[in-house]
């Protein structure tokens, strides 16, 4: 018989609470748009290779199209605002929908709850944009001009990255999600306007999270003009670590604040 | 079982099938290398070697580059001969190409290995009726074609192995430490740690590749005229580079990767900023010849801590423009008339 005066253990509400979001999050509208949205560039592959391969530029190979995809798309764009989407909503939702009330007034810690809502965020996210990765990648990989087996290192790491992007805007935007009450805005700013300082010179770049996850992909899409001229990569293996650090930083806040913050609903 | 552990599982075994058909794809490659790009057999090159290029003569002769140097009669008439004596095409039996050596040795220090299909008993035959100066002898069981033997820059060539498939040529010490190695399976390519690391930067697949230390540059210029120096004006110190890493493509386009290694961030910056300001000053030509244009558009210029990266991709038919024009033919002077 289980001690009531105790909260239920952390791993076996957050696997509740997991099992419950999954369910909640994976099957639902805003699911299928942001899938249809991240499986952008599978659509493009096709085209590329049915089509647009005896128009385009010569120079513009399979290969240079799925690193502009991966580095422009989904790593700059994409990703990120799938995350904005998810990740703000993981208590906003529960407080906009008053069901709040209910789950925090169970016994499980807090802790354990945003941590459930985060793994199934990031199961739910990684579901939608891996697969389109990896189609993407032998769609154009298989084109004429390309070795698949040279680009198979690239592949490995385009997924860790893109994995690594999805952790760390999730836990960013998680925390925006526990501070404000319409963190939408804020981090689409943040999105749109602080990380563009990552094409500025000097060591301004550094502080953006882009900049960092930029260093990560060996694709290099040429850039013109400013980007060009000031394009700077970053260590890789200082990003590794300034990635996780922020990621860990991030969620460690946001568990920290929700589970000492008081939540009053509007009546 | 629940909707959302439907799409997991789809989610899975999508990225499971792709990422086990990418790592087939990896260890099935036919050139699949041992260091980066270096095949196995690269690895009884001498440990002293300073420089290794390959070539993969199948894309090679395959890509557009070739069809257009064939085209304007560029194909060696020798390759004829040689296929009538021989039996051998290098255009279709030879695989791939390893060239290795030491600038400061010269011939001396440079091995060739050709993978290919040979039918090594009408090559024997062909290299030993080739004249006076040919002879053979048994080097670890295997037969070493020798020629000019005792004289200065004597060379020679041997099959690598039992098989018909690998032919090493070059100097005499050094097609035979090649041939010991392989028999006696050593790599003392190796124990060249350097060189070894600067072979793992590599990607490998590229039609064509070179990786070397600074000794391959050791003849450039170290300065170059400042702009506006005049004759007794001033210099621009041209930083050094540690290693030079080189890949190429020739299909669709020519793309060529130049990866220099500068002692520091600052030298590596430096020199990316010569190089785009050379880039910049063709592009100021572009009033007079309008492919140049083209050409800025197809360079680029980056840097990546001690490291400067220059690539090119230039379409043919911009290599073409930028060809000198052949000049029109003279009409000779009509002889006059007796």
């Amino acid at each position: 018989m289980r001690d009531t005066s105790r909260p239920v253990p952390f791993l076996a509400s957050a696997r509740a609470v997991f099992g419950l979001s999954l369910e909640g999050m994976l099957w639902s509208r805003r699911s299928l748009v942001l899938g249809a949205f991240l499986a952008i560039p599978v659509l493009i592959a096709i085209v590329y290779r049915l089509v647009l391969v005896a128009r385009m530029p010569a120079e513009i190979t399979g290969l240079h199209l799925y690193g502009y995809l991966v580095a422009l798309f989904w790593v700059r764009n994409a990703l990120p605002l799938a995350a904005l989407f998810y990740a703000t909503a993981l208590i906003a939702d529960e407080v906009e929908g008053r069901t709040l009330t209910y789950l925090i007034t169970r016994p499980v810690r807090r802790s354990a709850i945003l941590a459930g809502k985060f793994a199934a965020y990031l199961v739910t996210t990684l579901c939608l944009a891996l697969p389109a990765a990896v189609v993407t990648f032998f769609v154009l990989a298989t084109s004429r001009g390309v070795s698949v087996a040279a680009s198979v290192p690239d592949l490995f790491r385009d997924l860790g990255v893109l994995a690594l992007t999805l952790l760390v805007y999730g836990a960013l935007f998680a925390l925006m999600g526990v501070l404000m009450k319409r963190p939408l805005l804020p981090g689409l700013l943040f999105l749109f306007v602080w990380e563009m300082a990552a094409n500025l010179p000097g060591y301004v770049p550094r502080f953006t999270i882009t900049a960092w996850l930029r260093s990560l992909v060996t694709h290099r899409p040429a850039g013109r003009g400013v980007s060009e001229l000031f394009g700077q990569v970053l260590p890789a293996d200082l990003g590794l670590a300034v990635l996780t650090a922020l990621t860990a930083l991030f969620l460690w806040l946001a568990i920290w604040i929700f589970s000492s913050r008081e939540y009053v609903l509007d009546q | 079982m629940k909707r959302s552990r439907l799409v997991v599982i789809a989610a899975l075994s999508v990225v499971g099938l792709g990422l086990a058909l990418a790592l087939g794809a990896l260890v099935l490659d036919p050139a699949r290398a041992a260091v980066g790009p270096l095949p196995a057999e690269g690895l009884v090159l001498p440990a002293d070697t300073r420089f290794v290029m390959g070539l993969d003569v199948r894309r090679f002769v395959q890509s557009p580059f070739y069809a257009k140097f064939a085209s304007q009669g560029g194909r060696p008439q020798a390759f004829a001969e040689l296929e009538q004596k021989t039996g051998f095409n290098p255009e279709r039996d030879v695989d791939q190409v390893l060239i290795a050596g030491r600038p400061d040795k010269g011939r001396e220090g440079g091995v060739v290995i050709v993978r290919g299909r040979f039918d090594r008993y009408k090559l024997s035959q062909a290299i030993e009726s080739a004249g006076k100066r040919v002879t053979t002898k048994k080097h670890e069981g295997n037969p070493l074609y020798l020629f000019n033997e005792g004289l200065k820059g004597a060379s020679a060539v041997a099959f690598l192995g039992h098989d018909d498939d690998l032919l090493v040529m070059g100097s005499q010490a050094a097609v035979e430490a090649a041939v010991t190695s392989h028999f006696q399976g050593g790599t003392p390519l190796k124990q060249n740690t350097a060189l070894v690391s600067l072979l793992e930067r590599v990607k490998p697949g590229s039609t064509f590749w070179m990786v070397g230390d600074q000794s391959l540059l050791a003849q450039m210029p170290t300065t170059m005229p400042a702009p506006g120096g005049g004759s007794g004006g001033g210099q621009i110190q041209l930083p050094a580079l540690k290693a030079l890493m080189v890949t190429g493509e020739l299909d669709p386009v020519v793309s060529v990767d130049v990866t220099g290694d500068a002692t520091d961030a600052a030298a590596a910056t430096q020199l990316a900023d010569i190089v785009r300001g050379f880039i910049a000053l063709a592009t100021l030509q572009a009033a007079q010849k309008p492919e140049l244009k083209t050409l800025q558009n197809a360079v680029s210029v980056t840097t990546e801590q001690s490291s400067v990266r220059l690539s090119a991709r230039v379409p043919y038919e911009v290599l073409e423009a930028l060809q000198p024009k052949k000049s029109a033919g003279v009409t000779p002077a009509p002889a006059p008339a007796r």
